[in-house]
């Protein structure tokens, strides 16, 4: 065991050198740079920037130095001095604006994996066990529909609806008498109010596919012969799938943590944006559009490298869970 | 002999009123400094307001005191969200119905007569927000050490310079500095008037020189300590930038002579929060201070249907931005009730939206032969169906029009306006004959000089119905033989193709149709190089005789007869010539024209009183700033 964790945390540094630079060659791909996307920026509100102006930011800020140059400028900041550089954008730090997102992100996402798992994972037992019911029927109709339909027209339309109904304050964490307040149990309630939305827009979908797979890998197993053998010995039956056939389904949610680590940071980008929450998704978006590169460049390969760690933990975590792997 | 910048009769008239309220003790101040004047944390108001302040006339009456303007802003890059509410306040300023320019800041301004030199008299004891004096010394920091010093300003902006030779500045007295220029500049108040203007009222000194190399001999230490700052230019232009740039709205510890001054930093948080600055230097015409509102709060969003959102929950009080789009107009008219809010107009000042130019430097000769033949032109503008575009596309809303400036503005040149405007697809094929390409091949397009088919990419950005238009221009185009094809592109990629010249031909729209069309002539001749229309060569060459390359004799001419206006002093001499320059631009049909666009909208709170109605605006002019100091909420309690 020791030997293959070794192997595969060796294995990533190539991966996370490689990402480094391939998150930052697609930053630099669309024409253009930070600043033509400033001066268009500027042309489209009717304000204008001199070309020896621009030149002269072109020059401080290194956007006329080749590929290479630029790619060792930040990564070298990176390495010895944990400096991701400025956003051209924000004109701040790269670090103190990712984290100070991050609190917020990560309170979205978990409370959207819970309530996916706190859902899916019931719904997809009932539905394997209870196969063609009409319960059965049901949950995978209102599960289609939310792979279906658009997350950012979901959170249009829940958002009308509680401007409609509700009163209440659209977009955001926060209503605005709470948004400067310091932490208090009024506030938490208040964001708990908001939360709703988001989790269940960014929920459907992921909650739609965890229980189409629950119901699969459930099925797989209901029909072999160590349950019928179970079932002839008499063991209570509610028992014996969750004790046996549930926890061999449970394979999969554990092998899509790699993918879930990203998705806790960056949130839902086109969600966040629509519902204008206060998390990292508008960020990583905004500075793709305006080719704030730094702050791009730092988002994508941090995802990246979550994406690699997640896949790691779920490789240990099924390595151990599973004793049919092998650690070659 | 010199003459005086003339005062309005409006102001003049209030001015006079104002005259007896200059004794110290008939100043008011806003209730929520009162608790301060008494802790003794801040002096008495009339210490605070300069000996002669500004005197606002207000728009209905004088205000209550109080309340929360709240507003919505985008993160990233929307800093003209604040600069048009809060800041933009110059050396002199725009009349509100942009039709003068008017003292500000500085009390008085004087111009030579030969249009060279430019005295402006400061108020004696105005401050900067922290209670600081701002005096002349601070006209000479942003001079002698940001304007003149090459590592903090690499390029001077063309609006310092004339001829290529940059200002002087120099001081005469504490309240006294002058503008010298080595060539007369008649348009220099007009232009500093507007946004660009506002540098040299924004650097006070005392804050600024601990960051600045020539004050500060232990500046390593300070560089040092702040992150991601590598060296002293650095490290100042991390303090203060021009108000058009985030930098400037994300140092809250920064003295500003605004009268909201920030508490927090623009990117920071959720909500940015400005608090009333207790040194502001304006008073009405009862000697209450300004401004009327307490605060003013812009809470950040991503997206511009949550600000619609908003907007129709009531949760803004004012606002235009982001807003006052066509599309919206339907959905907040229908919510007035609900939302407590009424609309107020603004003012149109496009010459023309949408706009097409082909390049007339075209690098290939074929295309820049057709381009420049002026009866291909006229042909291409015949074959458009103006009105079906404005019904299809714009809702029916806008008047069909080249681009020139709007009927209302006094630059008004009619047949610049109007002139090959009717749709008549007879006529546009009779002037492609003329041009000479009557020819055609199998599949009907017309035969350019060279044999081949004449074909041409205009490019399209999204918004403003620019891809729609070009839709159906394509297909009139098409109708009369000539294979114009459209492709929508982002704007960067825009941006770069045309200053690298490699366009044919673009869909844009056309700035200076009001006061604007003097200092911002770029629709109507080629001209400064920034966002390019007509021929970025040429307008190269117009710039700076080294790059580009010269234009034909006829608009040389133009563009040296645009030049004389800055020599003459008379305002009413200067339109006239310039009416001169805009009747060459007639006869050379530089762009096809679709409409002028119609006014806009913004919405205000039922109880918000004192809001301009209609709101004077355009892309340099950045209203509602600064009248916004005498808006005011009814009974002075905000909606929150």
């Amino acid at each position: 065991m020791g030997g293959f964790i070794l192997r595969r945390v060796l294995y990533m540094i190539p991966t996370v050198i490689v990402i480094s630079m391939i998150s930052f060659a697609i930053i630099q791909l669309p024409p253009g740079d930070y600043l033509s996307s400033l001066v268009a920026e500027l042309a489209s509100s009717g304000e204008t920037m001199d070309n020896a102006a621009v030149a002269a930011l072109r020059e401080r800020y290194g956007l006329d130095r080749p590929f290479y140059v630029q790619y060792w400028k930040w990564i070298e900041g990176i390495i010895f001095r944990g400096d991701f550089g400025q956003s051209f954008e924000w004109n701040r730090p790269v670090s103190e604006m990712i984290w100070e997102r991050l609190g917020l992100t990560f309170a979205v996402s978990f409370t959207t994996l819970l309530f996916i798992w706190a859902v899916s994972i019931p719904i997809g037992i009932y539905s394997a066990v209870r196969q063609y019911s009409f319960g059965d029927y049901l949950f995978t109709f209102i599960g289609f529909i939310g792979l279906a339909i658009p997350n950012f027209l979901l959170a249009l339309v829940l958002m009308y609806l509680s401007f409609k109904y509700l009163g209440q304050s659209v977009g955001g964490l926060f209503s605005p008498q709470f948004i400067e307040a310091p932490w208090s149990l009024a506030k938490f309630w208040d964001m708990l109010s908001h939360l709703w939305v988001p989790v269940i827009v960014i929920g459907t979908a992921g909650m739609a596919a965890l229980i189409r797979i629950m119901r699969a890998n459930l099925l797989d197993e209901l029909y072999k012969p160590y349950v019928v053998t179970c079932r002839a010995k008499g063991m209570p039956e509610w028992r014996l799938i969750l004790e046996y056939p549930v926890r061999v389904a449970l394979n999969p949610f554990v092998s899509t943590i790699g993918w879930i680590l990203p998705t806790l940071v960056s949130g839902a980008v086109i969600v966040a944006v629509v519902l204008s929450l206060p998390t990292t998704g508008p960020l990583l978006l905004k500075s793709l559009i305006a080719q704030d590169m730094y702050l791009a460049g730092t988002m994508i390969m941090m995802l990246s490298i979550l994406t690699v760690i997640g896949t790691l933990i779920s490789d240990i975590l099924l390595a151990w869970l599973d004793p049919r792997i092998r650690y070659q | 002999m010199k003459h005086s910048l003339d005062l309005s009769a409006g102001l003049l008239a209030a001015a006079l009123m104002a005259a007896p309220m200059a004794v110290a003790q008939d100043y008011n101040q806003a209730p929520m400094l009162d608790p301060l004047v008494e802790a003794g944390e801040l002096p008495p108001v009339a210490e605070r307001l300069p000996a002669e302040p500004y005197v606002e006339e207000v728009q209905e009456r004088v205000g209550d005191y109080g309340g929360t303007w709240r507003r919505a802003i985008r993160g990233g890059g929307d800093q003209h969200n604040m600069v048009r509410s809060i800041g933009y306040h110059n050396l002199v300023r725009w009349s509100r119905d942009w039709t003068e320019v008017q003292p500000h800041i500085a009390k008085d301004v004087e111009v030579s007569d030969d249009a060279t030199e430019f005295t402006f008299t400061l108020r004696d004891g105005m401050k900067w927000s922290d209670g600081e004096p701002f005096d002349a010394d601070d006209i000479m920091f942003w001079y002698e050490d940001v304007l003149t010093n090459p590592a903090l300003t690499p390029g001077i902006d063309p609006l310092w310079t004339v001829g290529g030779e940059p200002v002087t500045v120099e001081k005469i007295d504490d309240q006294t500095v002058v503008f010298k220029f080595t060539q007369p500049y008649a348009t220099f108040l007009d232009r500093i008037a507007y946004g660009f203007g506002s540098p040299p009222t924004t650097h006070p000194r005392h804050y600024l020189e601990q960051f600045h190399e020539d004050y500060n001999p232990d500046i390593q230490a300070l560089i040092d300590a702040t992150d991601g700052v590598d060296d002293w230019v650095g490290l100042f232009n991390s303090k203060i930038g021009p108000i058009w740039t985030t930098t400037y709205w994300q140092n809250p510890e920064l003295p500003t002579l605004h009268p909201w001054r920030l508490t927090n930093a623009y990117g920071e948080a959720q909500r940015i929060i400005a608090e009333r600055n207790p040194y502001f230097w304006k008073v009405d015409a009862e000697g209450n201070q300004l401004p009327y509102i307490d605060r003013v709060v812009y809470d950040q969003v991503e997206d511009n249907e949550v600000i619609l959102l908003k907007a129709l929950n009531g949760e803004i009080d004012y606002q235009l931005r982001h807003l006052g789009e066509p599309q919206n107009k339907a959905v907040l008219f229908d919510n007035q009730q609900s939302g407590d809010y009424r609309f107020f107009d603004v003012q149109a000042s496009n010459a023309n939206q949408p706009t097409i130019y082909l390049n007339l430097s075209h690098p290939d000769p074929v295309l820049r032969e057709i381009f420049n033949n002026k009866d291909f032109r006229i042909g291409l503008s015949h074959a458009i169906d103006r009105e079906e575009i404005i019904d299809l596309v714009y809702f029916g809303q806008g008047e069909v029009s080249q681009a020139a400036p709007r009927p209302e503005s006094p630059f008004y040149v009619e047949r610049l306006a109007k002139q090959y405007i009717e749709f008549d697809p007879d006529l546009a094929n009779e002037h492609l004959d003329q041009a000479g390409f009557a020819e055609r091949d199998a599949n009907g397009w017309r035969l350019g000089p060279n044999g081949e088919p004449i074909s041409f990419v205009v490019l399209a950005t999204d918004g403003d119905g620019r891809t729609e238009t070009m839709e159906l221009v394509q297909q009139y185009w098409q109708d009369v033989g000539i294979n114009a094809q459209f492709r929508p592109v982002d704007r960067a990629f825009m941006t770069t193709t045309l200053i690298g010249n490699a366009h044919d031909a673009y869909i844009w729209d056309a700035p200076g149709g009001m006061s604007d069309s003097i200092t911002d002539p770029r629709g109507f001749m080629p001209f400064n190089t920034t966002v390019i229309h007509i021929a970025p060569l040429w307008a190269e060459w117009v710039m700076n005789p080294e790059d580009g390359e010269e234009p034909p004799a006829e608009i040389v001419e133009q563009v040296e007869l645009y030049r004389t206006i800055d020599t003459i002093a008379d305002p009413q001499e200067r339109i006239e010539t310039m009416k001169q320059v805009l009747e060459m631009a007639a006869d050379q049909f530089y762009s096809i024209g679709i409409r002028q666009p119609p006014n806009g909208f913004g919405i205000a709170r039922n109880n918000m009183k004192n809001i301009i109605d209609p709101l004077a605006m355009s892309g340099p002019l950045w209203h509602p700033s600064p009248n916004t100091v005498q808006f005011f909420f009814e009974g002075g309690e905000g909606n929150e």
